[in-house]
């Protein structure tokens, strides 16, 4: 009985404070959502959960100082063709890195690991020089084609496979006398795919979300992804005017995301928890 | 052993891909050079076409409704870019910096333009130099002057500050809303603390926060003079005045931006709200802002944001005439379409067909053409009590000495605003808040040095 009641009031702690934590995440997200459908003043002026009539204003503030089917499909277009480079170079770098045994291979890891550990913010500068030199500045090809590179991946990835897929398994398409290619397409790819999907989401969200170098390399308004236009939303007018626009802009660009996530939350999960016990 | 090599051959490789991107870095200047002389004619050639267009980089939409009226009067296309502020000095930066001709016009703020004249981003525009000096505000001609007098920035708009108070509250308090006579409560800040403690009597505060003081802290001297920091007087008063107001609790403890602050425009507010919302405060105790004080764009803002208080605003001077802001426009010196850009600048701010059109068109804003804030110098001001605004604004920028303007004077008021903070809070005396401000600035900027009779030694 004793025990009975004591876990009942640690139940009790234990839900009490996952109710806080599902609370703490969720009220940032409802109040975007109220926020946007309420007036700048109003904003500035306090806080409130009871949604307020300005939706339709912030709408028009919005549809008449950006186009948002264009911020969409930009940024659509670049997360991507991100997400599928990401996936698929780095899934057959890892497999190479892995299961391949060539003179340098440990050594090119070694490095990638070492790349791993300078922040991106070091090499903008050069990285802007050197766009600007091969007179890519305002193209979207630099903001693709590096994520072919993405040794973070390349490294999570390598640790997956090692884990959830043994050498022997390659034998047998071997002995039938599969190409390396075939192998990798038909065999390592789909034990691999819980293990990207956990990548590739990470890589959609980073795209959909990246604003520095996209607003340093990009000067066309109409080549803008989603979260530069959001700034020049919130630049074009006095903050009062439009923070409400600004709030609406936000919470509609992050239904891709919540869209996204609903579809690889299943393999985000299997794929963290997966290695630990699988045979 | 082995491991250890293949180790020390990683890091290796590391190293030599690292110091090859270094390399490359290095050798972009020189290519720079060639790809500059090279891909002039074909540029050139490919763009013949649009000649005439312009790339404008700017930080608000305002520039957009100039490039509309320009492209329907003249036929010339301009292509507004707007970008949020905080990343624009970077953009601009990266940009320039490398000689880019992406953009023909870029806007800058007064404080950031010293930053470009320096780099070489702007382009020379003495061209305009003797229309602009006698036709513009002179604090915006003298802004737009780089260290050594050559004209590289204009604006159409001028920022004059002003105190911006509630008439209604002068005429229950003072027995009169005349702009004169409550412009001599302002005069100096030992008039500001009776002024305070007479609307304490009464319920009023008399700002939003004691921040509201910062824009008098130029009020004698400059900053910095001869390399020396200056801590005259004026500002030693400007010390004593906010520390005042904040321990007598003369002010309402909203400071600017806050959601506190913007609601005191329109009506009755909590002390101490600090930057809560309205609804979580706690003390009882309500309390109106008697004024604010703000350059011109801020007083746009209290007009906006006035509600029931629509037309019971005022404005006049304080304890010394003062700017803030605004936006000035300069030609990219690297730009391929010169002539269009400077063009595009002269309609902007040296026609006064188009200041006429922007002072109604911006309801309100105050442009940089003296000939058209002459003519509507009469024009009364609804939203501020049928004051004659733009002749206010007029006198109070012939005040405004821009001679008492130097590089470190943001570093400073920082500095010294921090110093008040601390002292108002009671965690430092004046004397080591003081010390302090004097550290803070020197490690700033090494070259400047404390002067020998500083107060503080006294």
């Amino acid at each position: 009985m004793n025990e009975k009641v004591k876990s009942g009031i640690a139940k009790f702690f234990l839900y009490a404070f996952l109710i806080i934590l599902a609370v703490i995440c969720f009220l940032p997200f409802l109040m975007m959502l109220i926020n946007s459908t309420r007036s700048g003043n109003e904003i500035m002026t306090g806080f409130s959960l009871i949604p307020g009539s300005s939706l339709g204003t912030n709408w028009k503030v919005v549809t008449e100082n950006m186009n948002l089917g264009r911020g969409f499909l930009n940024s659509i277009f670049l997360a991507v063709c991100n997400t599928l480079l990401v996936s698929y170079f780095s899934a057959i770098t890892a497999y190479g890195l892995a299961y391949y045994k060539f003179r340098g291979a440990k050594v090119i890891f070694t490095s990638m690991l070492i790349f791993m550990m300078v922040p991106s913010q070091l090499s903008l500068l050069g990285f802007y020089d050197l766009c600007n030199n091969m007179r890519l500045i305002d193209n979207y090809i630099p903001l693709i084609i590096p994520s072919i590179a993405s040794p973070a991946t390349v490294f999570f990835l390598r640790q997956y496979i090692l884990s959830v897929m043994p050498k022997a398994i390659l034998e047998v398409p071997r002995i039938d006398g599969a190409g390396e290619i075939t192998i990798f397409h038909k065999i390592v790819l789909p034990i691999m795919a819980p293990g990207i999907a956990t990548m590739a989401i990470g890589t959609f969200v980073g795209s959909w979300n990246s604003y520095l170098i996209p607003m340093l390399l990009i000067n066309s308004p109409e080549k803008r992804p989603l979260p530069v236009m959001v700034a020049e939303l919130s630049a074009v007018r006095d903050i009062t005017t439009n923070l409400g626009a600004t709030y609406l802009v936000v919470a509609i660009s992050i239904v891709p995301i919540m869209i996204a996530f609903c579809f690889f939350s299943k393999y985000i999960i299997s794929g963290i928890s997966a290695g630990s016990v699988k045979e | 052993m082995k491991k250890l090599l293949k180790n020390i051959l990683s890091i290796t490789l590391a190293a030599s891909m690292t110091l090859s991107l270094a390399a490359c870095s290095q050798e972009t200047d020189g290519g720079n050079n060639a790809g500059n002389a090279d891909p002039a004619p074909n540029n050139g050639g490919g763009n013949s076409g649009k000649a005439d267009k312009i790339v404008l980089w700017t930080l608000s939409n305002d520039l957009k409704q100039f490039a509309e009226r320009y492209t329907n009067e003249t036929g010339n296309e301009v292509e507004v870019v707007v970008f949020d502020s905080a990343d624009f000095k970077t953009k601009i930066n990266q940009t320039l910096g490398t000689k880019s001709t992406d953009v023909d016009v870029f806007v800058g703020e007064p404080q950031m333009l010293p930053d470009f004249f320096e780099a070489g981003f702007s382009a020379d525009l003495s061209v305009f130099d003797s229309q602009v000096k006698s036709r513009l505000v002179d604090y915006t001609y003298q802004a737009g002057l780089d260290s050594d007098g050559v004209l590289r920035a204009i604006s159409y708009q001028a920022c004059p500050g002003s105190v911006i108070y509630r008439r209604d509250i002068a005429e229950k308090v003072f027995g009169t809303d005349d702009p004169e006579e409550i412009g001599k409560l302002f005069a100096s800040f030992d008039e500001i603390e009776n002024t305070a403690a007479k609307l304490q009597a009464e319920g009023y505060t008399i700002f939003g926060d004691t921040g509201a003081l910062r824009w008098f802290s130029n009020s004698s001297s400059p900053w910095v003079k001869n390399n020396e920091i200056i801590v005259d007087q004026d500002r030693l008063d400007y010390f004593d005045c906010a520390v005042e107001l904040y321990q007598k609790e003369y002010v309402a403890f909203a400071p600017e931006w806050s959601a506190a602050w913007y609601a005191s425009m329109a009506g009755p507010l909590p002390m101490h709200a600090e930057w809560s919302a309205l609804d979580e405060v706690s003390d009882n105790s309500q309390t109106e802002v008697f004024s604010y004080v703000m350059p011109s764009w801020g007083a746009l803002i209290v007009r906006d944001n006035a509600g029931d208080n629509t037309g019971k605003y005022g404005v006049c001077s304080g304890v010394c005439s003062f700017f803030g802001g605004g936006t000035f426009l300069t030609v990219n010196e690297f730009s391929k379409h010169k002539d269009a850009a400077m063009q595009f600048i002269e309609y902007c701010t040296l026609n006064d067909d188009t200041a006429r059109w922007w002072l109604t068109a911006s309801k309100g804003d105050v442009v940089s053409n003296k000939a058209v804030l002459e003519e509507n110098k009469d024009f009364k001001n609804e939203s501020f009590g049928n004051q004659n605004t733009y002749g206010f604004f007029l006198e109070e920028m012939d005040n405004i000495d821009y001679g008492l303007i130097t590089a470190y004077d943001d570093a400073c008021k920082d500095a010294f605003g921090a110093a008040i903070i601390s002292v108002q809070k009671g965690e430092k005396t004046k004397e080591e808040a003081l010390k302090e401000f004097y550290t803070v600035v020197i490690t700033q900027y090494p070259e400047l040095k404390i002067p020998e009779n500083a107060p503080i030694n006294n």
